[in-house]
């Protein structure tokens, strides 16, 4: 028995309904296309959530491109780096501690035109007694750390600081990277350990 | 109510991921961010805590919703480099043939001029790309160049700053107030623009003394009208024309105008950042940008 309502329509065209109701495939490429295209722009230019990039900057490589205003200065990397570590010990003025920490402030192995003895105690430390500062003895009950976790950037900087500081009243040259460099190198297989008080005072500072 | 159970859930998944989007996750990325990460150029904290009139003065600000019609962020749209020869090294014909090959500037350079009068701009408004391919050619003829970063877009172009600003300019107030419409000019840099306190209290009690044509509204109310007494008030003001206070009185400033006077000269995003890096122009030789002496509005 025939519905009359699934006679068809005199006069209606035949292929009202869809003859295949799936997505056709061009459409699904398409679409992947489009969402491959937002992948890789959004890589280029999205800075990946860092949160120092912002526009015209896409990445963080980039922006390390621009870092070049005048550069960084060492001096005042090292004036942060020695209010973070050297202060807990030598003090903001830089005076040390009576007896224990010898003072920075006018002393002549910070003071030498050469750093190759400073720069051999902040990387290796020193400990020992037989220390004399400005008639002071210095038995270093508190020995000095080594230092040589720092970078040679770090180490040139803190120490280019403290030699060129006029709150310390030193006046000295600064010091590169690459004079910690070699040094740190020259160290490394022989003397691994802290340096004592007599072996800094047999080192040639320009070597 | 059949789907109460599902409703409810997509609306709690719907606000849960707005608040990771727009909640969390700036907080975890943002929330770290302390005064000293930032000074690249001097050991200055960046940006310094406001003094407590400006802090006032924000208030005042929010108060009476100056951010409906000023943002407070200038905009970038990229980073162009001037490069600079510095050092013109021992072969100064080597230079300028390595110059004069790669195409730079307009002129061609001699080897005898090229040393002079340095530090020199060589070659302005290129790419970063281009500026170290050029500094390396100079580097391998001997010479020493250095580049200065000038930031560019149409923010800047107006004088509304000289870089862009970050979430880093904000994290001294409080309540940061960056707007969203500029129905006035762009705040975030006023106090370099402006550093007069008198210019901007006449400013605030009638914008038309200053700008004639300024669609501002005036704000007499954070004004007083007072009877002169013995003594002037040294800090009345003294606007002119039809603007004048009756004969016998003085305008005088309430401490809610002079705060937000001190808050908007407070307000300088100029410093380089390490992610809004900018060489900053030379300081000015003689002291010629004196602010005026007079805190009368300039007679027109």
């Amino acid at each position: 028995m025939n519905s009359p309502a699934k006679q068809p329509v005199a006069g209606a065209p035949r292929d009202t309904e869809l003859k295949d109701p799936t997505v056709p495939i061009w459409l699904i490429v398409v679409l992947f296309l489009l969402l491959f295209w937002g992948a890789v722009y959004f890589d280029d230019h999205g800075g990946w959530f860092e949160k120092q990039v912002y526009t015209p900057y896409v990445s963080a490589d980039q922006l390390k491109d621009f870092q070049v205003g005048g550069g960084p200065n060492p001096f005042e990397q090292g004036r942060v780096i020695y209010s973070k570590t050297c202060f807990a010990c030598h003090g903001a003025n830089g005076m040390g501690q009576p007896g224990n920490v010898p003072p920075l402030v006018g002393s002549d192995w910070v003071n030498e035109p050469q750093p190759g003895r400073m720069i051999r105690i902040v990387l290796n430390g020193l400990q020992g007694t037989g220390l004399t500062i400005h008639g002071q003895p210095f038995n270093t009950g508190t020995a000095m750390v080594p230092w040589k976790s720092f970078s040679d950037e770090d180490i040139a900087a803190v120490i280019t600081f403290v030699r060129g500081n006029p709150d310390f009243k030193n006046h000295a040259p600064p010091v590169t990277p690459e004079q910690v460099k070699a040094i740190r190198d020259k160290i490394e297989g022989t003397h691994p350990g802290s340096f004592s008080p007599a072996e800094i005072e047999a080192v040639n500072p320009a070597d | 109510m059949r789907y109460g159970p599902l409703v409810f859930l997509a609306a709690f998944f719907a606000l849960a991921v707005s608040w990771f989007g727009m909640v969390y996750t700036p907080q975890i990325q943002l929330g770290g961010a302390v005064q000293e990460t930032n000074s690249v150029i001097s050991s200055d904290l960046y940006p310094s805590e406001r003094p407590g009139l400006a802090r006032q003065g924000l208030e005042v600000y929010r108060e009476n919703g100056c951010f409906y019609c000023h943002s407070q962020q200038v905009s970038q749209k990229g980073t162009l480099v001037d490069l600079f020869l510095t050092d013109a090294g021992k072969t100064n014909m080597a230079v300028a043939n390595a110059l004069n090959e790669e195409h730079v500037g307009t002129g061609t350079f001699s080897g005898p001029g090229i040393a002079a009068g340095l530090p020199k701009a060589i070659a302005r408004n290129l790419s970063m790309e281009r500026a170290q391919s050029l500094a390396a050619i100079l580097k391998n003829n001997g010479a020493k160049s250095e580049m200065h970063l000038v930031p560019i877009g149409a923010d800047i172009e107006r004088g509304w700053g000289v870089r862009r600003t970050v979430a880093e300019d904000f994290i001294a107030d409080a309540t940061v107030m960056p707007g969203s419409q500029r129905v006035g000019p762009d705040l975030a840099n006023i106090g370099a623009r402006s550093p007069d306190l008198n210019w901007q209290l006449v400013h605030l009690y009638n914008p038309k003394l200053v700008t004639a044509d300024s669609p501002m509204p005036p704000y007499p109310f954070l004004f007083e009208e007072k009877k002169i007494g013995s003594h002037p008030s040294p800090d009345a003001l003294r606007p002119v024309g039809k603007f004048a206070p009756r004969a016998g009185y003085e305008i005088v400033p309430k401490p809610e105008a002079r705060a937000l006077a001190n808050y908007l000269v407070s307000l300088r995003a100029d410093t380089p950042l390490y992610e809004a890096p900018l060489t900053p122009p030379p300081p000015p030789k003689a002291a010629t940008n004196a602010p005026a002496a007079t805190n009368a509005p300039a007679a027109k």
